[in-house]
Protein backbone atom coordinates (compact mmCIF):
# COMPACT_ATOMS: atom_id res chain seq x y z
CA UNK A 1 0.00 0.00 0.00
CA UNK A 2 1.38 3.95 -0.68
CA UNK A 3 1.94 6.10 1.86
CA UNK A 4 -0.85 7.87 3.30
CA UNK A 5 -1.50 11.21 2.04
CA UNK A 6 -1.32 13.82 5.08
CA UNK A 7 -3.69 16.20 4.98
CA UNK A 8 -1.98 19.20 7.01
CA UNK A 9 -4.08 22.34 8.73
CA UNK A 10 -6.13 23.91 6.52
CA UNK A 11 -5.34 21.13 3.76
CA UNK A 12 -8.02 19.54 1.80
CA UNK A 13 -7.31 16.60 -0.06
CA UNK A 14 -9.61 14.56 -2.11
CA UNK A 15 -9.01 11.24 -3.90
CA UNK A 16 -10.39 8.31 -6.15
CA UNK A 17 -10.26 4.71 -6.11
CA UNK A 18 -7.27 3.87 -4.31
CA UNK A 19 -5.28 5.53 -1.32
CA UNK A 20 -5.35 6.77 2.20
CA UNK A 21 -5.87 10.01 3.52
CA UNK A 22 -5.03 11.05 6.76
CA UNK A 23 -4.59 14.02 9.68
CA UNK A 24 -2.33 13.15 12.04
CA UNK A 25 -2.79 15.22 15.28
CA UNK A 26 -6.34 16.87 15.79
CA UNK A 27 -6.78 18.62 18.85
CA UNK A 28 -9.22 21.26 18.44
CA UNK A 29 -9.52 21.33 14.58
CA UNK A 30 -11.54 18.53 12.56
CA UNK A 31 -11.34 16.28 10.08
CA UNK A 32 -14.58 15.90 7.90
CA UNK A 33 -14.57 12.71 5.94
CA UNK A 34 -16.27 12.90 2.59
CA UNK A 35 -17.19 9.73 0.72
CA UNK A 36 -19.03 9.30 -2.90
CA UNK A 37 -19.12 5.45 -2.60
CA UNK A 38 -20.96 5.02 -6.47
CA UNK A 39 -18.16 6.62 -7.51
CA UNK A 40 -15.23 5.47 -5.56
CA UNK A 41 -14.17 9.32 -4.78
CA UNK A 42 -13.41 10.66 -0.90
CA UNK A 43 -12.59 13.70 0.56
CA UNK A 44 -11.01 14.67 3.58
CA UNK A 45 -10.57 18.45 5.26
CA UNK A 46 -8.69 19.84 8.26
CA UNK A 47 -10.72 22.73 9.49
CA UNK A 48 -8.65 24.61 12.06
CA UNK A 49 -11.63 27.55 12.80
CA UNK A 50 -15.25 28.31 13.02
CA UNK A 51 -15.65 30.82 10.27
CA UNK A 52 -13.56 32.62 8.10
CA UNK A 53 -13.37 36.66 9.60
CA UNK A 54 -13.61 38.33 6.09
CA UNK A 55 -15.20 35.92 3.38
CA UNK A 56 -13.49 37.77 1.02
CA UNK A 57 -10.43 37.56 2.01
CA UNK A 58 -9.64 34.16 2.84
CA UNK A 59 -6.14 32.67 2.36
CA UNK A 60 -6.63 28.80 2.58
CA UNK A 61 -10.55 28.22 2.55
CA UNK A 62 -9.92 24.94 4.26
CA UNK A 63 -9.11 26.68 7.26
CA UNK A 64 -12.50 27.71 8.22
CA UNK A 65 -15.74 25.46 8.44
CA UNK A 66 -17.78 27.85 6.80
CA UNK A 67 -15.45 28.14 3.57
CA UNK A 68 -14.03 24.67 3.57
CA UNK A 69 -17.41 22.65 3.42
CA UNK A 70 -17.72 24.19 0.01
CA UNK A 71 -14.34 23.72 -1.09
CA UNK A 72 -14.26 20.00 0.02
CA UNK A 73 -17.52 19.64 -2.32
CA UNK A 74 -16.03 21.43 -5.17
CA UNK A 75 -12.79 19.86 -4.95
CA UNK A 76 -15.38 16.26 -5.42
CA UNK A 77 -17.42 17.47 -7.83
CA UNK A 78 -14.21 18.02 -9.73
CA UNK A 79 -13.41 14.46 -9.70
CA UNK A 80 -16.83 13.63 -10.11
CA UNK A 81 -18.11 13.64 -7.35
CA UNK A 82 -22.30 13.51 -6.93
CA UNK A 83 -21.62 15.85 -4.14
CA UNK A 84 -25.55 15.34 -2.99
CA UNK A 85 -25.16 11.66 -2.11
CA UNK A 86 -22.01 12.50 -0.06
CA UNK A 87 -21.53 10.07 3.17
CA UNK A 88 -19.62 12.51 6.16
CA UNK A 89 -18.33 11.23 9.05
CA UNK A 90 -16.84 14.09 11.13
CA UNK A 91 -13.69 13.50 13.80
CA UNK A 92 -12.03 16.22 16.30
CA UNK A 93 -13.13 19.14 17.97
CA UNK A 94 -11.75 18.39 21.44
CA UNK A 95 -10.99 21.01 24.34
CA UNK A 96 -8.93 22.44 27.07
CA UNK A 97 -11.32 22.28 30.45
CA UNK A 98 -13.54 25.43 30.24
CA UNK A 99 -12.75 28.34 32.24
CA UNK A 100 -15.77 30.57 33.28
CA UNK A 101 -16.61 31.89 36.94
CA UNK A 102 -18.86 29.67 38.63
CA UNK A 103 -23.10 30.49 37.97
CA UNK A 104 -22.15 31.78 34.59
CA UNK A 105 -22.28 29.82 31.42
CA UNK A 106 -19.04 28.24 30.59
CA UNK A 107 -17.64 30.23 27.43
CA UNK A 108 -16.95 28.02 24.30
CA UNK A 109 -14.19 26.72 23.68
CA UNK A 110 -12.68 26.45 19.66
CA UNK A 111 -12.87 22.79 20.25
CA UNK A 112 -16.62 23.14 20.81
CA UNK A 113 -17.47 26.27 18.45
CA UNK A 114 -15.69 24.42 15.55
CA UNK A 115 -17.89 21.23 16.13
CA UNK A 116 -21.04 23.45 16.20
CA UNK A 117 -19.73 25.43 13.09
CA UNK A 118 -18.78 22.29 11.21
CA UNK A 119 -22.17 20.93 11.56
CA UNK A 120 -23.91 23.92 10.50
CA UNK A 121 -22.19 24.28 7.08
CA UNK A 122 -23.24 20.83 6.64
CA UNK A 123 -26.48 21.23 7.10
CA UNK A 124 -26.59 24.63 4.80
CA UNK A 125 -25.66 21.46 2.09
CA UNK A 126 -28.20 19.12 3.01
CA UNK A 127 -25.38 16.59 4.52
CA UNK A 128 -26.10 14.42 7.03
CA UNK A 129 -23.41 13.03 9.25
CA UNK A 130 -23.15 9.47 9.57
CA UNK A 131 -20.64 9.11 12.63
CA UNK A 132 -18.83 11.50 14.24
CA UNK A 133 -16.11 11.12 17.60
CA UNK A 134 -15.97 14.59 18.35
CA UNK A 135 -15.01 16.88 21.85
CA UNK A 136 -13.31 15.62 25.03
CA UNK A 137 -10.05 16.68 25.81
CA UNK A 138 -7.52 14.26 23.76
CA UNK A 139 -5.76 14.25 20.49
CA UNK A 140 -6.89 12.11 17.52
CA UNK A 141 -5.90 10.92 14.70
CA UNK A 142 -8.12 10.17 11.41
CA UNK A 143 -7.86 8.08 8.57
CA UNK A 144 -9.21 7.60 5.64
CA UNK A 145 -8.96 4.21 3.35
CA UNK A 146 -10.68 5.17 -0.07
CA UNK A 147 -10.85 2.10 -1.70
CA UNK A 148 -13.07 0.43 1.17
CA UNK A 149 -14.46 3.38 2.37
CA UNK A 150 -13.20 2.97 6.29
CA UNK A 151 -12.57 5.51 8.76
CA UNK A 152 -10.69 4.63 11.24
CA UNK A 153 -9.69 7.14 14.61
CA UNK A 154 -6.82 7.11 17.12
CA UNK A 155 -6.82 8.35 20.25
CA UNK A 156 -3.66 8.93 21.50
CA UNK A 157 -2.10 6.49 23.66
CA UNK A 158 -5.34 4.19 22.62
CA UNK A 159 -6.17 1.27 20.14
CA UNK A 160 -7.50 2.53 16.80
CA UNK A 161 -11.41 2.42 16.25
CA UNK A 162 -13.07 2.01 12.88
CA UNK A 163 -15.63 4.96 13.56
CA UNK A 164 -17.41 3.35 10.38
CA UNK A 165 -17.42 2.36 6.74
CA UNK A 166 -18.98 4.01 4.28
CA UNK A 167 -19.32 1.08 1.76
CA UNK A 168 -21.08 -0.54 5.00
CA UNK A 169 -24.51 -1.69 4.91
CA UNK A 170 -25.12 -0.28 8.32
CA UNK A 171 -23.08 2.95 9.38
CA UNK A 172 -23.50 3.88 12.88
CA UNK A 173 -25.40 5.87 13.80
CA UNK A 174 -24.34 9.61 14.63
CA UNK B 1 4.03 5.94 42.32
CA UNK B 2 7.47 6.53 44.55
CA UNK B 3 7.07 9.62 46.97
CA UNK B 4 10.08 11.24 46.47
CA UNK B 5 11.00 14.80 46.93
CA UNK B 6 11.89 16.87 43.51
CA UNK B 7 15.48 16.73 44.64
CA UNK B 8 15.47 13.45 44.51
CA UNK B 9 13.59 12.89 41.53
CA UNK B 10 15.65 14.87 39.19
CA UNK B 11 19.25 13.30 41.12
CA UNK B 12 17.63 9.89 40.07
CA UNK B 13 17.11 10.74 36.67
CA UNK B 14 19.44 10.03 34.30
CA UNK B 15 19.84 12.29 31.11
CA UNK B 16 18.98 15.44 32.02
CA UNK B 17 19.00 18.68 29.52
CA UNK B 18 21.96 21.04 30.06
CA UNK B 19 22.49 23.94 27.75
CA UNK B 20 25.59 24.13 26.65
CA UNK B 21 27.94 27.35 27.85
CA UNK B 22 28.23 28.98 24.94
CA UNK B 23 24.22 29.39 24.39
CA UNK B 24 24.34 30.41 28.06
CA UNK B 25 26.95 33.21 27.75
CA UNK B 26 25.18 34.62 24.34
CA UNK B 27 21.69 34.61 26.01
CA UNK B 28 23.26 36.84 28.70
CA UNK B 29 25.32 38.84 26.13
CA UNK B 30 22.22 39.26 24.28
CA UNK B 31 20.53 40.95 27.25
CA UNK B 32 23.42 43.51 28.20
CA UNK B 33 23.39 47.01 26.60
CA UNK B 34 26.55 47.08 25.14
CA UNK B 35 26.19 43.91 22.70
CA UNK B 36 27.90 43.70 19.45
CA UNK B 37 27.47 41.28 16.64
CA UNK B 38 31.08 41.01 16.93
CA UNK B 39 30.74 39.97 20.97
CA UNK B 40 27.86 38.18 20.79
CA UNK B 41 29.59 36.00 17.60
CA UNK B 42 32.59 35.42 19.87
CA UNK B 43 30.41 33.73 22.36
CA UNK B 44 28.62 31.39 19.97
CA UNK B 45 32.25 30.40 18.23
CA UNK B 46 33.29 29.27 21.23
CA UNK B 47 31.29 25.96 20.34
CA UNK B 48 32.27 24.75 17.10
CA UNK B 49 29.30 22.26 16.84
CA UNK B 50 26.93 25.20 18.27
CA UNK B 51 28.18 27.95 15.83
CA UNK B 52 27.80 24.82 12.60
CA UNK B 53 23.79 24.57 13.33
CA UNK B 54 23.06 27.99 13.87
CA UNK B 55 24.68 28.91 10.34
CA UNK B 56 22.58 26.03 8.80
CA UNK B 57 19.56 27.38 10.38
CA UNK B 58 20.19 30.50 9.51
CA UNK B 59 21.06 30.12 5.41
CA UNK B 60 17.92 27.94 5.91
CA UNK B 61 15.08 28.44 2.86
CA UNK B 62 13.17 30.29 5.65
CA UNK B 63 14.95 33.16 6.35
CA UNK B 64 15.59 33.04 2.25
CA UNK B 65 19.03 35.07 2.55
CA UNK B 66 20.30 36.22 -1.06
CA UNK B 67 22.89 34.82 -0.46
CA UNK B 68 25.29 31.69 1.71
CA UNK B 69 26.75 33.16 4.77
CA UNK B 70 29.83 31.38 6.41
CA UNK B 71 30.82 33.66 9.24
CA UNK B 72 28.30 33.90 12.24
CA UNK B 73 29.11 37.37 13.03
CA UNK B 74 27.89 38.20 9.51
CA UNK B 75 24.93 35.44 10.27
CA UNK B 76 23.95 38.38 13.15
CA UNK B 77 24.41 41.71 11.58
CA UNK B 78 21.92 40.19 8.64
CA UNK B 79 19.75 38.30 11.26
CA UNK B 80 19.99 40.37 14.14
CA UNK B 81 21.16 39.28 17.63
CA UNK B 82 18.17 38.38 18.86
CA UNK B 83 17.13 36.03 16.18
CA UNK B 84 20.51 34.93 16.41
CA UNK B 85 19.96 34.01 19.96
CA UNK B 86 16.55 32.38 19.01
CA UNK B 87 18.94 29.98 16.60
CA UNK B 88 21.31 29.07 19.11
CA UNK B 89 18.32 28.20 21.73
CA UNK B 90 16.64 25.87 19.06
CA UNK B 91 20.11 24.29 18.16
CA UNK B 92 21.10 23.62 21.22
CA UNK B 93 17.05 22.08 22.47
CA UNK B 94 16.48 20.13 19.64
CA UNK B 95 17.71 17.05 20.08
CA UNK B 96 16.63 16.98 23.91
CA UNK B 97 12.77 17.78 22.56
CA UNK B 98 13.26 15.04 19.53
CA UNK B 99 13.12 12.51 21.83
CA UNK B 100 10.62 9.77 22.57
CA UNK B 101 8.77 10.68 25.93
CA UNK B 102 7.11 7.61 26.71
CA UNK B 103 5.31 8.58 30.12
CA UNK B 104 3.53 11.15 28.53
CA UNK B 105 2.67 9.28 25.11
CA UNK B 106 4.76 11.42 22.94
CA UNK B 107 6.45 9.35 20.00
CA UNK B 108 10.34 11.07 18.39
CA UNK B 109 9.76 14.38 17.40
CA UNK B 110 6.28 15.23 19.10
CA UNK B 111 7.58 17.23 22.49
CA UNK B 112 10.20 19.24 19.96
CA UNK B 113 6.75 20.18 17.48
CA UNK B 114 4.82 21.14 21.03
CA UNK B 115 7.87 23.26 21.82
CA UNK B 116 8.42 24.67 18.89
CA UNK B 117 5.10 25.44 18.28
CA UNK B 118 4.01 27.08 21.78
CA UNK B 119 7.45 29.08 21.31
CA UNK B 120 5.80 30.41 17.64
CA UNK B 121 2.69 31.32 18.91
CA UNK B 122 3.67 33.05 21.91
CA UNK B 123 6.05 34.83 19.60
CA UNK B 124 2.80 35.72 17.55
CA UNK B 125 1.12 37.18 20.56
CA UNK B 126 3.83 39.01 21.86
CA UNK B 127 4.11 40.95 18.34
CA UNK B 128 0.42 41.33 18.32
CA UNK B 129 0.04 42.70 21.67
CA UNK B 130 3.62 44.66 22.32
CA UNK B 131 3.43 43.43 26.06
CA UNK B 132 7.18 41.65 25.69
CA UNK B 133 9.92 41.70 23.64
CA UNK B 134 9.03 38.18 20.74
CA UNK B 135 12.28 36.79 21.06
CA UNK B 136 11.61 36.53 24.60
CA UNK B 137 8.42 34.52 24.33
CA UNK B 138 9.70 33.00 22.08
CA UNK B 139 12.66 31.34 24.50
CA UNK B 140 10.59 30.83 27.28
CA UNK B 141 7.74 29.18 25.04
CA UNK B 142 10.49 26.30 23.38
CA UNK B 143 11.47 25.44 27.22
CA UNK B 144 8.42 25.67 29.25
CA UNK B 145 7.86 22.16 29.20
CA UNK B 146 11.45 21.48 30.02
CA UNK B 147 10.00 19.46 33.42
CA UNK B 148 8.77 16.90 31.45
CA UNK B 149 11.65 15.27 30.52
CA UNK B 150 12.75 14.30 33.87
CA UNK B 151 9.14 13.34 35.03
CA UNK B 152 8.52 11.27 32.10
CA UNK B 153 10.85 8.76 33.43
CA UNK B 154 8.40 8.58 36.52
CA UNK B 155 5.28 8.58 34.87
CA UNK B 156 5.95 5.63 32.88
CA UNK B 157 3.46 3.16 32.96
CA UNK B 158 0.69 5.12 35.17
CA UNK B 159 0.23 8.19 32.56
CA UNK B 160 -3.17 6.54 31.53
CA UNK B 161 -4.15 6.11 35.23
CA UNK B 162 -3.11 9.66 35.74
CA UNK B 163 -5.87 10.49 32.95
CA UNK B 164 -8.31 8.51 33.95
CA UNK B 165 -8.09 10.13 37.08
CA UNK B 166 -7.91 13.65 35.52
CA UNK B 167 -11.08 12.92 33.10
CA UNK B 168 -13.12 11.75 35.72
CA UNK B 169 -12.73 13.90 38.75
CA UNK B 170 -12.78 17.02 35.65
CA UNK B 171 -9.49 18.11 37.00
CA UNK B 172 -6.44 19.19 34.94
CA UNK B 173 -3.26 16.46 34.05
CA UNK B 174 -0.94 18.92 35.91
CA UNK B 175 -3.33 19.20 39.42
CA UNK B 176 -2.84 15.37 39.21
CA UNK B 177 0.77 15.12 39.03
CA UNK B 178 0.98 17.23 42.08
CA UNK B 179 -1.63 15.00 43.46
CA UNK B 180 0.87 12.28 42.86
CA UNK B 181 3.83 13.77 43.35
CA UNK B 182 3.67 16.56 45.63
CA UNK B 183 4.80 19.06 42.38
CA UNK B 184 4.11 19.05 38.80
CA UNK B 185 6.12 19.45 35.65
CA UNK B 186 6.25 23.11 35.77
CA UNK B 187 7.91 22.60 39.07
CA UNK B 188 10.53 20.02 37.68
CA UNK B 189 11.33 22.35 34.88
CA UNK B 190 12.02 25.72 36.75
CA UNK B 191 14.10 23.26 38.97
CA UNK B 192 16.50 22.27 36.11
CA UNK B 193 16.59 25.43 34.91
CA UNK B 194 17.15 27.39 38.19
CA UNK B 195 21.25 26.94 37.57
CA UNK B 196 21.08 28.25 34.45
CA UNK B 197 20.94 32.08 35.80
CA UNK B 198 18.56 33.43 32.96
CA UNK B 199 16.70 36.13 33.31
CA UNK B 200 13.17 35.70 35.81
CA UNK B 201 10.91 35.21 32.95
CA UNK B 202 12.12 31.89 31.77
CA UNK B 203 11.39 30.34 35.49
CA UNK B 204 7.96 31.91 35.38
CA UNK B 205 7.09 31.08 32.57
CA UNK B 206 8.24 27.73 33.23
CA UNK B 207 7.00 27.45 36.84
CA UNK B 208 3.28 29.21 36.05
CA UNK B 209 2.84 28.11 32.12
CA UNK B 210 -0.21 26.34 33.69
CA UNK B 211 -1.21 28.27 36.45
CA UNK B 212 -0.98 31.63 35.36
CA UNK B 213 -3.06 33.63 37.36
CA UNK B 214 -0.76 32.29 40.32
CA UNK B 215 2.40 33.93 39.38
CA UNK B 216 3.29 35.46 42.31
CA UNK B 217 4.87 38.75 40.09
CA UNK B 218 3.15 39.94 37.60
CA UNK B 219 5.22 38.94 33.90
CA UNK B 220 3.58 39.36 30.21
CA UNK B 221 5.67 36.60 29.01
CA UNK B 222 4.06 33.56 31.49
CA UNK B 223 0.71 34.59 30.11
CA UNK B 224 2.05 34.83 26.80
CA UNK B 225 3.59 31.44 26.96
CA UNK B 226 0.51 29.82 28.79
CA UNK B 227 -1.87 31.04 25.67
CA UNK B 228 1.15 29.70 23.13
CA UNK B 229 0.52 26.46 24.83
CA UNK B 230 -3.23 26.51 24.67
CA UNK B 231 -2.52 27.90 20.99
CA UNK B 232 -0.18 24.86 20.30
CA UNK B 233 -2.86 22.17 21.94
CA UNK B 234 -5.40 23.35 20.35
CA UNK B 235 -3.79 23.05 17.03
CA UNK B 236 -2.95 19.36 18.23
CA UNK B 237 0.83 20.04 17.43
CA UNK B 238 2.57 17.28 19.79
CA UNK B 239 -0.53 16.64 21.57
CA UNK B 240 0.78 13.03 23.83
CA UNK B 241 -1.85 11.22 26.63
CA UNK B 242 -2.33 14.52 28.91
CA UNK B 243 -3.93 15.88 25.47
CA UNK B 244 -5.80 18.86 26.56
CA UNK B 245 -6.24 17.91 29.66
CA UNK B 246 -5.40 21.51 31.34
CA UNK B 247 -7.45 24.61 32.14
CA UNK B 248 -7.26 27.94 30.03
CA UNK B 249 -6.82 30.80 32.48
CA UNK B 250 -9.04 33.65 31.27
CA UNK B 251 -6.99 36.17 33.36
CA UNK B 252 -3.98 35.58 30.82
CA UNK B 253 -6.55 36.45 28.25
CA UNK B 254 -7.37 39.77 30.20
CA UNK B 255 -4.30 41.08 31.11
CA UNK B 256 -2.84 40.76 28.05
CA UNK B 257 -6.11 42.88 26.74
CA UNK B 258 -7.31 39.92 24.68
CA UNK B 259 -10.43 38.03 24.61
CA UNK B 260 -12.01 34.78 23.09
CA UNK B 261 -12.32 35.93 19.37
CA UNK B 262 -8.70 37.39 19.45
CA UNK B 263 -7.73 33.71 20.25
CA UNK B 264 -9.10 32.60 17.09
CA UNK B 265 -7.40 35.55 15.34
CA UNK B 266 -4.36 34.52 16.64
CA UNK B 267 -4.60 31.24 15.82
CA UNK B 268 -4.65 32.06 12.30
CA UNK B 269 -1.85 34.20 12.24
CA UNK B 270 0.18 31.30 14.26
CA UNK B 271 -0.95 28.94 11.18
CA UNK B 272 1.26 31.44 9.16
CA UNK B 273 4.15 31.87 11.30
CA UNK B 274 4.50 27.81 12.04
CA UNK B 275 4.71 27.14 8.23
CA UNK B 276 7.75 29.04 8.31
CA UNK B 277 9.05 27.96 11.69
CA UNK B 278 8.61 24.21 11.28
CA UNK B 279 10.37 24.50 8.10
CA UNK B 280 13.59 24.60 10.15
CA UNK B 281 13.34 21.29 11.97
CA UNK B 282 14.71 19.70 8.84
CA UNK B 283 17.40 21.34 8.99
CA UNK B 284 18.27 19.82 12.20
CA UNK B 285 17.31 16.58 11.77
CA UNK B 286 19.89 16.70 8.83
FE1 LIG C 1 2.98 21.98 30.51
FE1 LIG D 1 2.91 22.47 26.90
Amino acid sequence: MSSPVLVGMADIKVAKGTGTLTCVGLGSCIGICAFDSSQGIAGLAHIMLPEAFDKNHVDKLGKFADTGVPELLRQMAELGANTRRLQIAIVGGAQVFKFGTPGTAPKMDIGARNIEAVQKALRDVNLQIQAKDVGGNLGRTVTLDVATGTVKVRTVSKAEIVLCNFKGAMPLAA
Amino acid sequence: MPQLTLEQIVSRTGDLPALPEATLSVMRETDKAEATARSVAQHIIKDQSLAARVLRLANSAFYGLPRQVNQIEEAVVILGMRTVKNLAMIASSYAWFAKELKGYGLGPQDMWRHSLATATAAQVIAEHTRKAPGDLAFCCGLLHDLGKLALHVWLDGSVDKVIQIAIQTGKPFDEIERAAFGFDHADVGAHLAAGWNLPESYKLSMNYHHRPDECPTPDPVVDMVHLGDYLAMSMGLGLGADGMVYALSEGALERLGLNESSLEELASKFLDAWEKSSSMTKELAA
